[in-house]
């Protein structure tokens, strides 16, 4: 954590607006790209708001013991899941475990820069983690698309490190078959 | 393969390709994959999609102003109402204080101390 990001949250935790607003301009970034990813661009909007409004309120619980921004991703992500968990019928379209056959064809291209650059691929692989588990998707998208650590994704996803890195190679599996499964994915 | 072993090789390979796998491990999964085709196909795709995660992971969508403008309001909002708050919790403290000094109920100076 910087000293700058500690001095700015102990100056929000008095009621100071404008050092509230420098973490919020900050920090806006991240909590809308994991809201994005976790959620989906239409849900990420009224979550990120959400998150804020939680760390407005809540800052003053915020100690420095750890970062500021492992805070600010842990009331994000569970903001996020909180928001999946609302929505049960998404449940029945999870990825069973038990899967009658394997992805063999996943076509997201033969050059990974060149996919990087196809918006339909990036399209399809943020639609296809709308099918993987809440938790998994939340460990997933921290671990592959944040870099953290799988130390820093316990942490952050309040779990035991060996069950963070289950989540994130259930996660990996699960979105590997449901790319396969998305239409046209197979014929190519 | 069962269900669950399919599974578990899937885990395996995507382990395999995410570069998370102990020397010993990495040894028998690439065994796997030179023996079966389909498992060498299966890490190929695992590569692909770790390196796009890795991509999208790159980019920063561009906040929503409306976002930031809500959180700030709100922020404000809150802050004022504390503030308003706390003023007249001062004043009533205070219109107390006077009522009881009025009334000789407590000498001044004796703060706290009422007869």
């Amino acid at each position: 954590m910087t000293v700058e990001d500690q001095n700015l949250a102990a100056k929000a935790a008095d009621g100071d607006v404008q050092a509230f607003a420098q973490l919020v301009h900050g920090y806006s970034g991240l909590v809308y790209r994991v809201a994005v990813r976790i959620l989906n661009t239409r849900e990420a909007q009224d979550a990120s708001q959400e998150v804020w409004i939680r760390v407005w309120r809540n800052i003053r619980k915020f100690r420095g013991e750890s970062a500021f921004s492992t805070w600010l991703y842990k009331i994000t992500v569970n903001t996020c899941l909180s928001v999946l968990r609302k929505e049960q019928a998404r449940e029945a379209r999870e990825v069973s475990d038990e899967l009658t056959y394997l992805p063999v064809n996943i076509s997201i291209e033969d050059d990974p820069e060149t996919a990087a650059l196809a918006a339909e691929r990036r399209g399809e692989l943020l639609h296809a983690l709308e099918y993987v588990r809440a938790e998994h998707r939340a460990a997933l998208v921290l671990r592959h698309m944040e870099g953290l650590s799988y130390a820093e994704v316990a942490q952050i996803l309040e779990v035991p490190e060996g069950t963070a890195k289950g989540w994130v190679s259930r996660g990996r599996a699960s979105l590997l078959v449901a790319l396969s499964r998305q239409p046209g994915e197979g014929s190519r | 393969m069962n269900g669950s072993n399919h599974w578990e090789t899937l885990e395996k390979i995507g382990a395999y390709a995410a570069s998370e796998l102990s020397p010993e491990e990495a040894r028998e999964v690439e065994q796997t994959i030179l023996e079966d085709p389909e498992a060498l196909r299966m890490a190929e795709s695992y590569l692909r999609m770790i390196a796009l995660m890795g991509v999208i992971g790159e980019e920063s969508p561009e906040v929503p102003q409306a976002v930031i403008d809500y959180a700030l309001r709100q922020a404000a909002l809150s802050a004022f109402f504390r503030q308003a708050e706390s003023f007249f919790a001062g004043v009533g403290r205070a219109y107390l204080d006077a009522f009881v000094y009025y009334l000789h109920l407590r000498l001044p100076g004796a703060a706290g101390q009422g007869i």
